[in-house]
């Protein structure tokens, strides 16, 4: 087929057939499938140093191992979205260690320091079960064969990311007292964060070129009201509370969205609604860990090359 | 059944937290014992750093105390002898072949 001729290659998308290499994709394609690859892997890469910054914090040896283990795994699955990068024409040295920090596409929450083990098991319930609607949907979903079928094994990876990030939590509010306090103040400032992950909502979204390409298969508020229906019950059922309730067959937030946030106190102000530029503005802006993040793997890369 | 082979088709139904086996297949489960009303697990893991091991034994202990007639559990882990994957049943190894896991 042509690469040029796009209404072949948009009925062939629309027919279900999957995508094998950059020889038969149009540029429009390659372009949206470049983007929604570069943040997948920003978002792996960049949980590394932000997990293993908490997990340092880690209450056992066995704990620690775990949290190390997920580290692993997280750096593995950006490996495969860089991997597929490269193949379609990018440098992943470059990606990886030559991008300005800003430059990176993971989701704000990252940039917010995550402090302790609390705060590390709450991101394996609530930042990696976004992370498996997001990735599952794509699995299901995407026309391009090499990402669909390289997930089968990060979606078994993330389980069990998710099961550490439950385990904890509940294990946390079986403890009570300040221990569970803590857990609640970390639900109280991730939650929200977690909620804007998913981005725009659908009526301010006027096109997506991921659904049109079928990159993806849901929206951004179906992928919100997947994370919601299993995070909202799982975080009541362990006596946690969280500011969304369930009316009919979809979650309801109970407070503006959006609102304002100030990261270096992890506060939400729900008395100030902020409108979704706001929000652009403060994403773009990046957060208080940023630069320590990608310094953490970036600061070493180039003292070992050969000198030309 | 009896009560020996009754706790071996509980082990059975608990899968591996990683990948899609479960822990007999795996050949994990060394030993079980069963005194009166508590059962003793003889249990390894495929690596000593295993970062499921947690919340291995803590599925088994959660398992094993819904069972009628048990009430204490108690679990040995032992690294003698090693576990290689020679160790898996012909099910196991079907189970990840078919997940993508060459064994």
């Amino acid at each position: 087929m042509e690469p040029s001729n796009s209404a072949a290659f948009d009925g062939l998308i629309k027919r279900g057939e999957l995508i094998e290499s950059v020889s038969e994709m149009t540029p429009d394609y390659l372009r949206e499938l470049k983007h929604t690859l570069i943040v997948s892997g920003d978002t792996e890469l960049i949980s590394a140093p932000a997990y293993y910054l908490a997990a340092r914090k880690a209450p056992s040896v066995n704990a620690f191992m775990t949290g190390i283990a997920i580290i692993q795994d997280e750096l593995a699955h950006a490996h495969i979205a860089y991997h597929i990068l490269e193949e379609l024409g990018e440098s992943q040295e470059a990606l990886i260690f030559k991008r300005d920090p800003k430059a990176f596409r993971y989701p704000y929450a990252f940039d917010v320091p995550l402090e302790s083990w609390t705060e590390l098991v709450v991101a394996n319930a609530m930042y990696d079960q976004a992370g498996f609607c997001l990735l599952g949907d794509i699995h299901e979903q995407c026309s391009y064969g090499p990402w669909k079928r390289g997930l089968v094994k990060v979606m078994a990876e993330e389980n069990f990311h998710l099961r550490n990030g439950r385990n904890w939590s509940k294990r946390i509010s079986q403890a009570g007292g300040a221990a569970k306090e803590e857990l609640q103040r970390a639900v109280d400032w991730m939650f929200p964060l977690t909620v804007e992950w998913f981005g725009l909502p659908d009526n301010l979204k006027q096109h997506s070129a991921q659904l049109d390409y079928r990159l993806k298969g849901l929206t951004n508020d179906q992928l919100r009201q997947q994370w919601l229906a299993t995070v909202v019950p799982f975080m009541e059922s362990i006596g946690i509370q969280v500011p969304a309730h369930q009316e009919n067959s979809h979650y309801v937030l109970d407070y503006p969205f959006p609102c304002t946030f100030d990261p270096e106190a992890k506060r939400w102000d729900v008395k100030d609604p902020c409108t979704w530029d706001d929000v652009l503005k403060r994403w773009r802006a990046r957060g208080p860990r940023n630069a320590e993040m990608v310094a953490l793997f970036q600061e070493s890369f180039s003292k070992f090359q050969v000198q030309g | 059944m009896s009560p020996q082979q009754r706790i071996w088709s509980a082990l059975a139904e608990i899968n591996d937290p990683e990948m899609p086996i479960n822990l007999v297949d795996l050949g994990v489960v060394y030993g079980v014992e069963l005194e009166d009303r508590t059962v003793r697990v003889r249990l390894t893991f495929t690596a000593m750093g295993c970062p499921a091991s947690d919340m291995i034994i803590g599925d088994i202990r959660e398992r094993l105390l819904a069972e009628p007639g048990v009430d204490e559990v108690a679990i040995d882990v032992v690294w003698d002898p090693p576990w290689s994957s020679s160790r898996m049943t012909e099910e196991g190894r079907e189970a990840l072949r078919a997940w993508g896991l060459s064994v």
